[in-house]
C-alpha cells in the first residue's frame, strides 16, 4: 500500500517543453505516466524570456516506488545531511514501502564505517530518523535504514545459524548457547525453530541484548 | 572537532521543538574532547529518549564520525 501519494504537482519553465522535461526528471516518470495542464503560458516576447507553469496530473499507477511524497523527501533530506556531517557523505533512495513501514536505502563509499560493527551504527541512525519521522508527522511510520542489503543479509544468515545450531543439538544432544543478539534477531532464531523436532529455545540474561540456548528436548 | 560540535547541533536542532535553545560547547582535551551539549528544559527528554535510547544513538553516531581523527569524543547532556 502507498501511503499519501502525490496526485498533482507543478513544474516551472521558460517553455512548455522544459517545464515538462523538469517534471519527468523531478519524478523519475515517463512522459506516459501523468497528463499534463497548463496554468500559466507567458510567451517569449521581444524584451522578456518566456514563462510557463504547468500542473502535472499523474496517473494512478504511475508513482514508481523510488520517487518520494513530501514527508518522505524530508526524511531523505534528513538522513542525507546527518550521512555529510558525520563526514561519510551518500545517497539516500526509497527501497520499499509497506504498510506502515517506509525502507531507506543509504548507498555511500563509507557504507563500511556507516553500517558499523554488527550494524551498530545503521541501528543510530536508523533510531535517529524514526524519531524525526515522528517529528515531522510520520509517527505511525516505521522507517527501516539499511545499506548494501546489510538487514537482509543478516537475517539471512541468523536464519542459517539456527538451523546449523539446531542440527548440532540434534547430533550432540547438548544445548547451545549462542551469542548476544537483540531482540528482533532472537526472535527470527526462535521462530525459525518454532516446529523443527525435538529442539526448544529460551532466551538467557538480562537487559536489551540477551543470548538463545538452543536445547535438545526427547519427545 | 568542529565538524563533531556542528553535527551534535544539527541532530539535536532536529529533534527539539526550540531550535534557538540549543547549544553546544566544545572543551577541547589532550586526547579526549567533550561537547557539552545544552538544550531548553522541555526538550531534554526529546535529546535523550526513553531509557536514554536517543542520546545513546546520538553518541554512537557522533564516535562513528570521530574515526576518522581517531580522538575520542565525550557527549555531556547538560540538564
Amino acid at each position: 500500500m502507498i501511503h499519501s501519494m502525490i496526485k498533482t504537482r507543478e513544474f516551472e519553465g521558460k517553455s512548455e517543453k522544459e517545464a515538462i522535461d523538469k517534471a519527468i526528471e523531478a519524478l523519475a516518470l515517463d512522459r506516459e505516466a501523468f497528463d499534463v495542464e497548463i496554468l500559466v503560458n507567458e510567451r517569449k516576447g521581444l524584451f522578456r524570456k518566456g514563462s510557463v507553469k504547468i500542473r502535472i496530473h499523474l496517473h494512478d499507477d504511475a508513482l514508481p516506488v523510488t520517487v518520494p511524497t513530501e514527508g518522505e523527501s524530508k526524511l531523505i533530506a534528513f538522513l542525507k545531511t546527518l550521512l555529510k556531517k558525520m563526514g561519510f557523505p551518500g545517497e539516500v533512495t526509497i527501497s520499499f514501502r509497506e504498510d506502515m513501514k517506509i525502507g531507506l536505502d543509504i548507498s555511500s563509499r563509507f557504507s563500511g564505517i556507516l553500517i558499523g560493527k554488527r550494524g551498530k551504527n545503521l541501528d543510530a541512525l536508523q533510531v535517529l530518523t524514526n524519531v524525526y519521522a515522528g517529528r515531522i508527522g510520520l509517527k505511525e511510520m516505521r522507517i527501516i535504514v539499511d545499506a548494501e542489503k546489510y538487514r537482509v543479509r543478516r537475517e539471512e544468515s541468523i536464519i542459517r545459524l539456527a538451523r546449523r545450531t539446531a542440527d548440532q543439538v540434534k547430533r550432540s544432544q547438548r544445548s547451545r548457547l549462542l551469542e548476544l543478539m537483540n531482540p528482533f534477531e532472537r526472535r527470527l532464531i526462535h521462530t525459525t525453530l518454532n516446529k523443527v523436532e525435538n529442539i526448544d529455545t529460551i532466551s538467557e540474561g538480562e537487559g536489551l541484548l540477551k543470548q538463545v540456548r538452543v536445547i535438545y528436548r526427547e519427545h | 572537532m568542529a565538524e563533531e560540535k556542528d553535527l551534535v547541533e544539527y541532530i539535536a536542532k532536529s529533534l527539539v521543538d526550540d531550535p534557538s535553545g540549543v547549544q553546544v560547547n566544545m572543551i577541547e582535551g589532550e586526547k579526549s574532547t567533550i561537547l557539552e551539549l545544552k538544550v531548553a528544559q522541555d526538550d531534554i527528554g526529546k535529546v535523550i529518549g526513553k531509557h536514554g535510547r536517543i542520546a545513546k544513538a546520538v553518541r554512537t553516531i557522533l564516535s562513528a564520525a570521530a574515526t576518522k581523527t581517531g580522538k575520542r569524543i565525550v557527549l555531556e547532556i547538560l540538564d
